[in-house]
């Protein structure tokens, strides 16, 4: 019996089918399809208004969709541009939040340890800068153990250094944890630190798609990129 | 001013701590409380000068010590007590049933459009009367008793409650409800971890508020006919024209309308440990 190559069989985290989303006569996305497999690190890229955030949140079951199909195997996780904490509830009350099982405040602790929060299970939220809040929510977020783990933005509202920072605690977690991730984002640099795929998302449907496999070096990929999202200025400096 | 000059009194600022106006680090804040008394206690003693000189009658305004003597005799006879205890429970009686009123209704109303429809032009269409002019009405329905008392108390206590609970969980941040949805809460947890936290604020407003009216709403009602409590304390010394028994009582309403406020400040800062305006942090 010879030995074959075994094919890599891989889980999908999500999988879309002709995903049909419209704000009354406004068709905002038009038979859309996306497969995220488990593991797999996946930026959205998109100008504002092209309907990435509504991608993400019918892949979150915030909004009703008004055709196709999600398949999604258990309900995602989502980190918002806003860090959404409670503030009148301690930092391993919000990150166990709607967490099922025992030990809610283990896990917790175990969590905020991830993000390098470890120290402070008791504090309040008001207590904390920009960065370190977005950290909980994506402790928040971790703790649930999700399959698929959906990122609208969170890294927007941060300063440049505490970006870089973030960029290198998702990557790390997103390894470590291994979801299926859509990071929903405008930063083409962003997208090009941490995709394995990159998407652009135009008038409703995945214009462009360019994978880090067949990546050509950063500075190309970044010209190609910005070229389909329109922006010929940027591309004409950096090329 | 040169600009390396501005920067270096900005830090100076900055080290100093926030600006309180009229804050000196000359004066501290013991000082500033000594110095808020000062006018009260000149007016105490200009009033008991006034009294013991004879330039006010003690018909009109007794002296401050003469009112202390009445008040510790009171005491001694036991009536103050009594009569203080029957004020106090009837407000806590009209407090808790119109309390317990106003947050069911604004409860439900916050939560539901149905409700609002159904409860929210009534309640609003009866607020509209000062409810100090139902005491004719009161009367006629309890007569002069504890019913009428409980029940003046209790509608006036309702109304601030109701709107406040309402107001607040109206204005329960819709992102943080959007949260609870992506964290799979269900409707009890919702309700529990993230409507009623939000709306504690406001609903604690409300207790605030009505804890005023709740005292007003008693003192009309004991002025008007008791046989016991404070406000029969203070018609039956007007009996007597006996003005100290008067101004003591108005004395003891003051200061308990104040500890009632300093009770629900207590529970705003423990409450709202977690809020950026209250607590101890913003002490």
């Amino acid at each position: 019996m010879t030995l074959h190559a075994i094919p890599v069989r891989t889980v999908p985290a999500v999988v879309v089918n002709g995903l049909r989303r419209s704000y009354g006569e406004r068709i905002v996305i038009d038979n859309l399809d996306l497969r995220i497999e488990r593991g797999e690190f996946v930026a959205l890229l998109g100008e504002s208004g092209c309907g990435k955030t509504t991608l993400l949140r019918a892949l979150a079951g915030l909004d009703p969709i008004q055709g196709g199909h999600i398949a999604a195997p258990r309900r995602p996780a989502v980190v918002f541009q806003e860090h959404r904490l409670l503030p009148w509830e301690t930092l391993w009350r919000n990150v166990s939040l709607g967490l099922a099982g025992d030990n809610p405040r283990e896990r917790a602790a175990a969590a905020l340890a991830e993000v390098g929060l470890g120290d402070r299970l008791d504090d309040w939220p008001r207590n904390l800068s920009g960065g370190q809040a977005q950290r909980v929510a994506l402790a928040r977020a971790l703790v649930q153990e999700p399959e698929l783990l959906l990122l609208d933005e969170p890294f927007a509202a941060l300063d440049a250094l505490t970006r870089l920072r973030m960029h290198d605690l998702v990557k790390e977690l997103a390894a470590r944890h291994r979801p299926g991730v859509l990071l929903v984002t405008h930063d083409v640099d962003e997208a090009i630190a941490l995709a394995d795929r990159i998407l652009v998302m135009r008038d409703g449907i995945i214009a462009f798609e360019h994978s880090a496999t067949t990546r050509g070096g950063a500075t190309a990929t970044r010209a190609r990129l910005l070229l389909e999202l329109g922006v010929t200025a940027g591309t004409a400096q950096v090329v | 001013m040169s600009s390396i000059e501005k920067i270096e009194t900005d830090i100076r600022d900055a080290e100093r701590g926030p600006a309180r106006p009229g804050a000196r680090p000359t004066i501290g804040n013991n000082g500033l409380l000594m110095i808020s008394w000062i006018a009260p206690v000149v007016v105490l003693i200009a009033w008991e000068w006034l009294a013991q000189s004879g330039w006010l009658s003690p018909q009109v305004l007794p002296a401050p010590s003469k009112v202390a003597r009445t008040a510790f005799k009171l005491l001694l006879s036991g009536s103050l007590l009594n009569d203080l205890g029957v004020s106090l429970l009837r407000a806590a009686a009209g407090f808790a049933i119109g309390g317990g009123i106003g947050f069911a209704l604004g409860t439900l109303v916050g939560f539901s459009r149905i409700a609002q429809a159904l409860i929210d032009r009534s309640v609003q269409m009866i607020r509209a009367i000062p409810f100090l002019a139902m005491v004719p009405l009161v009367i006629v329905w309890f007569g002069v008793g504890e019913g009428e008392k409980i029940f003046l108390v209790s509608l006036g206590v309702a109304f601030p409650i109701y709107i406040n609970t309402t107001l607040g969980i109206r204005q329960v941040d819709p992102k943080l409800l959007e949260l609870g949805r992506v964290q799979g809460l269900g409707t009890w947890q919702t309700v529990r971890r993230i409507i009623l936290p939000g709306a504690l604020p406001s609903i604690l407003t409300g207790v605030r508020y009505s804890l005023a009216t709740a005292w007003l709403a008693l003192v009309v009602a004991e002025t008007i006919g008791a046989q016991s409590g404070l406000g029969f304390l203070a018609m039956d010394a007007r009996e007597f024209l006996r003005t100290d028994v008067i101004v003591l009582t108005i004395l003891i309403y003051a200061l308990i309308g104040v500890a009632a406020d300093s009770i629900a400040r207590l529970l705003e800062r423990r409450l709202l440990a977690w809020h950026p305006n209250y607590g101890d942090a913003a002490r």
